[in-house]
């Protein structure tokens, strides 16, 4: 018997919903800020539109030759010999620079240094004052870029160089032991990853407590509270998604930050109030106190903040009272708006921080509270907003009668704010619908009812989906447990549009409901071959079988009888114990060997245990299992088959493996 | 034939007994174990506070990524930032990765000396007279290790260097390698998967066990102990490990009652302000206690 089990579409797909709510700040940090405005100015001096753009110094020159513009080009040339420096500062080989190397590096850089210093008037002064800090910075002279930094860099007209120029006056001035200057403009500048090297080992309630009472308005501050925030939800999820720069976050320690959050406020110190009370709130929740999170978060959307932390706490407002309001009209009207709003901020920031927030107040809260209160069609249009693969599944899985009634949904006019939000973010395609209504009436066994909608959906459909290649070379009147339909080798790769002329799926509805109809009227004999063959269709259609593409879309080993869905194989096997009944013994083989079918039986006759001494797998024989007493009863009828074993099944490695344990 | 080998064995245990190792100086010494060289003043004043008169320095890592080539290459090389106060013997200090000693790599032991070599000249760092690799190695890279380090010693002794190596606890079990002197990591004892029922830089209950091996071993030993912080992600949430003082010098007391020599050259494992500001003065003056 073959047991082996395809597996296609195998691989289970898991995203995270958890996403963080507490973000008071921009996500592009500063080094890819200033990268992506340094490459504008490159491609804008090269008049290129190219939207992948790296910048080449060759081709720099060369344009900058062909304008006269000697000045650019020696520039440029400059920068690549300082580049080529840098590099060599992070080589890692065995051959370590001897001094001398480095005398001639540092060589290079001081003639670098020069040359800018000297062009510090003209037209790309900017640049070169970038370059004299550069230089200074490799050569280690901190004290040096402090100095220009503080009389010359600040006073140049505001670019992407004099950002950076002031990142490196930050380094120097953090290398010279001025943390706190270096930390207030890392923390201005959004440079994160300088700001985490600087913090890593220092964030903790005692670190922010501390940078408050050094100043109530430190702009690290805002840095150190999203980190706690987050690793506080961090420590209390361990959902196993955890992201870089982590820390664990006590109980204790959360409850001492929301203290000391509300004295803050109670200050006045502060002039983002917002930021403190949002992250109080948002610990209360997580901590498990959503009462006064909800007291304490409608609170902190009155309070002053950055549009940032006001946009936060908004956010972090939805979530909680999602999580803690009824469903009724006017929470819709209230999350209707609310919704809109993300979306217009989605839009007009390109922050992901929108759209992760719907996603994860969605699949925590929203869609599971609407589905509960019978508001299905809610449910699946705030699922719908979410572009999440849980959408699919649920579609796939919805009762009919509901997807029939979501799709009036989407079809009648917006009753409210929410309506109106949602219905514009599902896409329906008549065609996919038509064949999901179908095909869920199949896997209910409504022929009638999956034939009506079947026959709206053209064969072309049929013939580019991915199961394609399957339904045009498979058939379920094949006995499953005698043949396999395998594909030739890398076919099912293949995924190339068919040529069915016919429907396979009416096809099968048809025959079905014709051998059904026809059941009724048999009689003996015939009706135990007629049952035998409705067992062939019915587990070559379910998930099992190898006509699976008649009730889904993929295959998996992870697929299992789902709501909704009629078990097809426990069909096939009350059909199959009613022909083993007759006294055909060729039919009574066949019935008897269909029933020890590996598919259609919920266990397997044996277990397999790993022996350490023998260092191989045991067979320990199950004697209570389905399978088992099937084999059984195949065995016992073919010890009385005076016409001999049928090869298929005396053949069978299962059946001889059964043999050589079974005691009767 | 019997009698001949209980003879043998006792003239062997004679002459095991009779052995005796150099003695290790009384000396304070520290781990530093940053990529950039640089001591602020508090640091510089904790160094002059404790007397500590050795800095073991990693210079650099040895890595084989494997990608391309199962060649090791250095990586992570120190930068040196400041100057080495005058008074303070550096001890370069090699991290090698155990992969690197599945399998000999010729050439390495003269190129790892020669490196080092290098970056003193290249930085000004004198009076280095001695050299130290780290690697954890097992049964499987011991052999091809031990024959490395025979190398790193006699390409050290070109330039009038001694070698050092670091012992793990449960590398006591095995012969003792081909150096000078090692350095006993009384630190990272524990299972990291059992994080939540010992400490995994240091219980004396992982560390008992290896106790009984600390009479015989038959290499002179200095010790080092842990003042760090760790922190690891386990499912995605960083956990912060940390020492209590007192089960540091629980565990000095211990190793030092099966080992009086390991009372004299004592290291913390690794000079940084944040480790330094972790104990109080009173848990150094006892773990520097000869």
């Amino acid at each position: 018997m073959l047991a082996c089990y395809q597996s296609l579409f195998a691989c289970a797909w898991v995203e995270t919903h958890n996403y963080y709510l507490f973000h008071v700040y921009d996500s592009e940090g500063f080094s890819s800020r200033v990268n992506r405005i340094s490459l504008d100015n490159w491609r804008a001096y090269l008049g290129t539109t190219e939207d992948y753009y790296y910048f080449d110094a060759n081709e720099m020159k060369e344009f900058a030759r062909k304008k006269g513009d000697d000045l650019m080009v020696n520039y440029v040339n400059n920068l690549e010999r300082y580049m080529k420096c840098a590099s060599e500062v992070r080589a890692e080989s065995w051959d370590y620079p001897t001094k001398n190397d480095v005398a001639q590096r540092n060589r290079v850089l001081n003639s670098i240094l020069q040359y800018a210093q000297g062009k510090l008037t003209s037209r790309l002064r900017s640049q070169h004052g970038l370059l004299v800090m550069r230089c200074n910075m490799l050569l280690g002279k901190h004290s040096d870029n402090i100095t220009f930094w503080e009389q010359t860099g600040s006073k140049y007209i505001e670019s992407v160089y004099k950002e950076m120029m002031q990142n490196i006056y930050a380094g120097a001035l953090y290398k010279t032991g001025q943390n706190n200057r270096a930390a207030q403009l890392f923390a201005e500048q959004g440079d994160w990853e300088s700001l985490m090297t600087q913090f890593y080992l220092k964030r903790s309630y005692a670190a922010i407590r501390e940078e408050y009472l050094r100043d109530p308005n430190s702009a690290v501050l805002p840095f150190l509270v999203q980190d706690f925030v987050n690793n506080t939800q961090e420590a209390v999820d361990e959902d196993g998604y955890g992201k870089l720069f982590v820390r664990d976050i006590s109980t204790r320690e959360a409850e001492q930050m929301v203290q000391f959050a509300g004295q803050v406020v109670k200050e006045g110190k502060t002039k983002t109030p917002a930021l403190w009370m949002t992250a109080r709130a948002w610990i209360e929740y997580l901590l498990g106190n959503p009462v006064q999170a909800v007291a304490h978060i409608d609170e902190a959307v009155k309070l002053d903040g950055t549009d940032w932390m006001k946009n936060c706490a908004r956010v972090i407002r939805l979530y909680i009272r999602s999580a803690q309001y009824q469903v009724s009209s006017q929470f819709d009207t209230y999350l209707g708006t609310e919704l809109a709003w993300m979306q217009q901020m989605s839009e007009q920031t390109h922050e992901a921080f929108y759209e992760n927030a719907l996603d994860r107040i969605v699949h925590q809260q929203l869609a599971d509270k609407y589905a509960k209160a019978g508001r299905i069609e809610t449910s699946m249009a705030l699922l719908a907003a979410t572009h999440a693969y849980e959408y699919e599944n649920a579609l796939d899985t919805l009762e009919v009668h509901s997807l029939l009634s979501y799709i009036d949904y989407f079809n009648n006019p917006s009753a409210n704010a929410l309506d109106r939000y949602l219905k514009p973010r599902i896409t329906f395609d008549s065609v996919n619908m038509d064949d999901l209504i179908g095909t869920k009436y199949l896997r209910l066994c409504q022929w009638d009812e999956a034939i009506q909608w079947l026959k709206k959906v053209p064969m072309t459909y049929y013939n580019s989906r991915g199961y394609a290649i399957f339904a045009a070379r498979r058939k379920p009147d094949v006995e499953p447990w005698i043949k396999r339909q395998w594909l030739p080798l890398g076919a099912e790769y293949e995924y190339g549009e068919q040529h069915m002329t016919a429907n396979p799926k009416i096809t099968f509805a048809t025959d079905m409901r014709d051998r059904e109809a026809q059941l009724a009227k048999l009689k003996g004999k015939e009706y135990q071959q007629a049952c035998y063959d409705l067992a062939v269709r019915y587990a070559q259609a379910s998930f099992t079988g190898d006509c699976w593409f008649l009730m889904r879309n993929g295959k998996s080993e992870l697929d299992e009888v789902r709501a909704n869905e009629t078990d097809l194989n426990a069909k096939a096997v009350d059909l199959l114990r009613r022909a083993s009944q007759t006294s055909d013994v060729q039919l009574k083989e066949r019935a008897l060997f269909a029933l020890s079918y590996v598919y259609l039986n919920p266990d397997r006759w044996y277990e397999s245990e790993w022996n350490r001494t023998t260092s191989k797998f045991s067979t320990i024989p199950q004697p209570n299992t389905r399978q088992y007493n099937a084999f059984a009863t195949l065995v016992a009828f073919e010890q009385t088959n005076n016409k001999g074993v049928s090869t298929y099944v005396s053949r069978c490695d299962e059946y001889i493996q059964f043999c050589k344990y079974y005691k009767p | 034939m019997h009698h001949f080998k209980g003879i043998l064995f006792c003239a062997l245990c004679l002459l095991t007994a009779c052995t005796t190792l150099p003695e290790m100086d009384d000396e304070n010494a520290v781990y530093y174990w940053r990529t950039e060289w640089r001591l602020d003043s508090l640091e510089r004043n904790w160094v002059a506070q404790y007397d500590i008169h050795k800095v073991y320095c990693r210079y650099f890592d040895v890595v084989v990524d494997g990608a391309d080539s199962n060649e090791p290459h250095p990586n992570a090389t120190i930068m040196f930032i400041d100057t080495v106060p005058s008074g303070l013997e550096i001890i370069p200090t090699v991290y090698i990765t155990e992969a690197c000693m599945h399998q000999p790599h010729e050439g390495m032991a003269e190129k790892l000396v020669k490196r080092i070599v290098q970056m003193n000249e290249t930085h000004d760092v004198g009076g280095v007279k001695e050299i130290q690799i780290d690697c954890d190695y097992t049964l499987r890279s011991r052999r091809t290790y031990y024959d490395f380090l025979e190398e790193v010693r006699r390409e050290a002794a070109h330039h009038q260097l001694r070698l050092s190596t670091t012992i793990r606890l449960h590398q006591l079990s095995m012969p003792a390698p081909p150096v000078d002197y090692g350095v006993l990591m009384i630190y990272n004892t524990g299972d990291p998967q059992k994080f939540e029922e010992r400490n995994p830089i240091l219980d004396l209950r992982d560390v008992q066990p290896y106790l009984r091996y600390l009479d015989d071993y038959p290499l002179p030993l200095a010790a080092a102990y842990p003042f760090y912080k760790w922190l690891r992600t386990i499912s995605g949430v960083h956990i912060t490990h940390e020492v209590e003082a007192d089960e540091i010098l629980r565990v000095k007391s211990a190793v030092e009652g099966e080992r009086d020599d390991l009372r004299h050259t004592i290291l913390l494992y690794h000079l940084d302000a944040n480790n330094i500001q972790r104990y109080e003065n009173k848990t150094f003056d006892a773990i520097y206690r000869h």
